[in-house]
């Protein structure tokens, strides 16, 4: 039984999941070494920059609703949340359409703080977001900086909670305590089981004489809900289809963390079944849920693709004794995507794609290639551990497919890509004018405004693969005119040929 | 003691750096840092700039050491020793730039004895510190023009007359520096100087070594690039200027008088801003007909940094004959920075003069507001602030939308807006800037 709950900050992923950075060989090979478990020693000798335990942070804590983010640094650190302002506010507005946008306050440390201490400076913050935007919480993220000072993050909390309305949230994600970045996940969900997870309090409870008839009406209502753990990188529309699943079951559903309020935390308990939509993101939450509260939880694979989709769905009605209304759902909806896709098959099959991103999102999203005829011809993913290991489930012939392990790091990416030659590179956001200077289209890996997850994802890749294939003359035009960095002589090396195995 | 800032309108002394550099031609720092710094300062700089982009070898490409805790307990220095020379072999650069950030800064790593390992290397390895607990994006600018200064740009050249080079705009924070340095190269060479402005059109590292020929510097603003001047000065002995950074035909005429004083060249700076000031009015005479026939005179609330508010907003009152009634500037300064850019707020030839107010945080510009102009109390006849146009950044847009205003993003950050080479500098930058305050009200039509 997973507990950490009484330490300061999570452990990190290295050392909790043996979590690696670096690899390059083939699919089977990365999970053998894995399973010897030995990737996480491995580092390189040329690296390039990539996110951090703070960056990835904000990737929940920026959606959550009615909330101040405190960055506590100098003042660069989470600078990142510029890009967001605009689509963070959206993305909320479709959830409440009077959505505040993204505010946060940075404490900008300078020399005297480094020496002093900064935190004075964060008292000051908390008590300004508190008082002038009077959110429901504060989440406080400390950066490097007041690591390595020495700043007592959670006395300070712990004192100021006393005198602000908002609940306060402590997030310890220096980045220089780990590679493996979506160790941030952990750091988030610590805060927010710390500190905001809760039974709710019912006036009616408080009631002389219970009331039978409505305990047991709220039981019934827990033992049909189920917890869905979004991620940052999904969409609206991948969660009103997911719903849409589970609802056609008979289920309610209820999203955390993304998109939440502080409130809605507090009914994170009232569910029969906390359900994992990527293990990278969710298992510290979910397992602790279990161990702290008792709630069961389902770990397995990313609702992308047609097979994973009705594995996720089966493994959920298992809990529930639906398997059979599961199944003829499922078969409804395959029959159904498979008269839809008929107008895209003949253009896209045997073209091949390279695929980059998150391991699970990387994996998932080839059982949608390979359903529509496409090949895999390479993956790179962000990081390896065990939860990548149940999406290979719905892949056939990938064994011998090359896998690079690499968190961004487009370098080897570029290398294996041009070897490679795929039609098609799927990427993460963030290197877009790198891959374009291969001349190859790209479809981002995921985007929170499009649909990838569950059947109506299926279609909605499809028909956006083959436009993209249809013009490339954009990326094309690039390749022709502005080079890529690496020297010629980077081609003919072996492409991981600066990973070493021992850091 | 500086404060915390409700969403500040710039990065760290790295970000500064990094953009600096991704603005110089086949310049390739080698990021000595955590491994998100600069992955997150992309992020910032890339949106906030109008999506500047990684260019030649940035964003997620960027050269980068990630130090992590057993670095910080030993000492970076063996990884930035091996970080560099990879960086050499796989990179193809012109210069490469080791620039450090917080965590290598604090632990005392010694990068300079490290780069200087690579002392005979060609193309040369250099190193800038860059500490972000020491400043900000602006200051991270003057660190890196300095430290080039220092080591890369050539002694002992002679000086030419005819030569000066352009500070003061920060390439990732002023969204428009590129378009901005073009048009005041462009003036400034039919005055018949030569002009080195490093990152615009066609500029080369070679430019940059020979930048110690020119015999005075001009600084577009009156913080930023001058430490880089003074730094210049010092080195290779050119005395500097600092002129506002000028938007529309009367700051255009002054900025270039400026000059011509400075560098006699009187007669032929007349003539030039005669010539330019008929080709422009030539331009915004077009817009007189609708400007009158449907009343596009506008209250205005200025807000961003310190480069575009003075300048900004003198030229909507000056010339478009519009009210700016609050000018907000966003940056972190000393109180004699402030004195510096409030004195802009002066010597205008219209009567208007708003508020002007310094203040870091993005709530207070409503608090000001209410200060500016008398709030509704529920007259039966209430004066209000409107018609109103705001100008700013993309943290107004809730404010606008408060107030009913339109919203012309022109500082950092700049989000909503892709930038390629618009200029809201000089003539033609007035010209820009008439079209897209005018645009916004007539978009409907």
């Amino acid at each position: 039984m997973m507990n950490y709950i009484n330490l300061k900050t999570p452990p990190v992923r290295e050392e909790r999941l043996g979590t690696g950075i670096a690899f390059g060989g083939t699919a089977c090979e990365l999970r053998c070494a894995q399973r010897e478990g030995c990737i996480h020693r491995a580092g390189r000798t040329f690296s390039q920059t990539q996110g951090c335990q703070f960056t990835l942070s904000l990737g929940i804590i920026n959606t959550l609703r009615n909330a101040v983010v405190v960055m506590h640094g100098p003042v660069g650190c989470g600078s990142c949340s510029i890009g967001n302002v605009g689509t963070s506010q959206a993305y909320k507005r479709l959830r409440d359409p009077n959505a505040e946008g993204l505010i946060w306050l940075n404490t900008n440390l300078d020399e005297v703080d480094v020496i002093h201490g900064g935190e004075d400076k964060l008292r000051e913050a908390i008590r300004y977001a508190d008082r002038e935007f009077r959110p429901e919480i504060v989440c406080v993220l400390a950066s490097c900086v007041p690591s390595l000072i020495g700043d007592d993050i959670e006395a300070v909390i712990s004192e100021l909670q006393k005198e602000t309305a908002a609940t306060l949230i402590p997030v310890h994600c220096a980045g220089f305590k780990t590679k493996a970045m979506a160790t941030a996940y952990d750091d988030v969900y610590h805060g927010i089981l710390r500190h905001l997870v809760k039974k709710p309090e019912y006036s009616e409870d408080r009631q002389v004489v219970s009331d039978d008839l409505r305990d047991l009406q709220r039981k019934y209502r827990e033992s049909r809900t189920v917890n869905l753990l979004n991620v940052g990188s999904m969409s609206w529309q991948d969660e009103t289809e997911l719903k849409r699943l589970l609802n056609a079951l008979g289920l309610n559903v209820r999203w955390l963390p993304c998109y939440s309020t502080g409130e809605d935390f507090c009914h994170a308990l009232e569910s029969a079944l906390n359900v994992s939509i990527c293990g990278t993101h969710d298992d510290y939450f979910i397992e602790h849920l279990q161990t702290l509260y008792g709630i069961p939880f389902l770990i397995d694979t990313m609702p992308v693709g047609r097979k994973n989709t009705a594995r996720w769905l089966l493994k959920i009605a298992e809990h529930f004794d639906l398997q059979k209304e599961a199944g003829r759902l499922i078969d409804f909806e395959s029959r159904e995507l498979d008269l839809a896709l008929e107008q895209f098959r003949p253009h896209l099959r045997d073209r091949t794609v390279f695929l980059g991103g998150g391991e699970i999102r990387v994996i998932a999203m080839a059982e949608i290639l390979q359903d529509l005829g496409m090949k895999v011809v390479g993956f790179k993913g962000h990081h390896y551990d065990q939860f990548a290991e149940p999406l290979f489930d719905s892949l056939q012939d990938v064994d011998n497919v090359i896998f690079n392990i690499a968190t961004q790091h487009p370098f080897e990416q570029i290398n294996l890509v041009r070897r490679l030659k795929p039609d098609l590179y799927i990427g993460h956001s963030g290197g877009g004018n790198i891959s374009a200077k291969q001349g190859i289209p790209l479809l981002p890996l995921f985007g929170p405004s499009y649909n990838y997850m569950g059947y109506s994802g299926v279609f909605e890749v499809a028909r956006r693969i083959r436009r993209v294939l249809s013009n490339a003359q954009f990326n094309r035009k690039i390749a022709q005119h502005c080079p890529l960095p690496y020297k010629d002589s980077w081609y003919e090396k072996d492409p991981f040929s600066y990973i070493k195995k021992e850091v | 003691m500086n404060k915390f800032i409700d969403r500040p309108r710039f990065t760290c002394a790295l970000g500064g750096a990094l953009f600096t550099l991704r603005a110089l031609p086949r310049a390739i720092p080698v990021i000595h840092a955590s491994a998100g710094c600069g992955y997150n300062l992309y992020n910032a700089a890339n949106a906030g700039a109008g999506y500047l982009g990684g260019g030649y070898c940035g964003g997620t490409a960027w050269s980068s050491t990630n130090v992590v805790e057993q670095d910080i307990v030993f000492g970076g220095e063996p990884r930035l020793r091996e970080q560099i020379r990879s960086t050499l072999e796989l990179i193809a650069g012109d210069l490469y730039v080791v620039v450090t950030g917080c965590m290598v800064e604090m632990i005392g790593d010694d990068v300079s004895s490290v780069v200087a390992e690579f002392a005979d290397v060609e193309p040369p390895v250099i190193a800038i510190s860059t500490p972000s607990f020491r400043g900000n994006s602006h200051d991270g600018y003057d660190m890196i023009l300095a430290g080039l200064f220092e080591t890369y740009v050539r002694r002992g050249i002679a000086k030419r007359d005819d030569t000066v080079n352009l500070l003061g705009l920060v390439p990732g924070q002023d969204a428009f520096y590129k378009g901005n340095l073009t048009e005041i190269r462009r003036l400034l060479e039919r005055v018949g100087l030569r002009v080195n402005t490093f990152f615009g059109e066609g500029d080369t590292l070679e430019n940059l070594q020979n930048a110690s020929e020119a015999s005075l510097n001009i600084v577009l603003s009156d913080v930023y690039g001058i430490k880089a001047a003074q730094a210049f000065e010092k080195i290779h002995g050119a005395r500097y200027i600092s002129l506002p950074l000028p938007i529309g035909a009367a700051q255009t005429a002054e900025f270039l008088r400026g000059v011509g004083e400075e560098l006699h060249r009187t007669d032929a700076v007349e003539r030039i801003i005669r010539d330019e000031e008929a080709r422009y009015y030539d331009y915004v005479e077009r817009v007189a007909d609708i400007y009158n026939d449907v009343d596009l005179q506008r209250y205005a609330v200025v807000a961003g940094d310190l480069n575009y508010v003075p300048a900004v907003s003198r030229f909507i009152a000056d010339e478009l004959g519009w009210l700016p009634h609050l000018a907000v500037v966003t940056d972190d300064l000393d109180s004699e920075q402030a004195r510096r850019v409030e004195k802009r707020f002066t010597g205008w030839e219209s009567d208007v003069r708003p508020l002007v107010k310094f203040d870091t945080d993005t709530s207070a510009i409503q608090r000001y507001l209410r200060e500016a102009w008398e709030p509704d109390r529920n007259e039966r006849y209430y004066d209000s602030f409107s018609p109103v146009v705001l100008i700013g950044s993309v943290f107004e847009r809730d404010l606008a939308v408060k107030l009913g205003a339109p919203l012309l993003t022109v500082s950092f950050p700049v989000t909503n807006r892709i930038v390629l080479n618009q200029t809201y500098a000089g003539y033609n930058g007035g010209l820009s800037l008439t079209a897209d305050l005018l645009g916004i009200l007539i978009a409907g039509r």
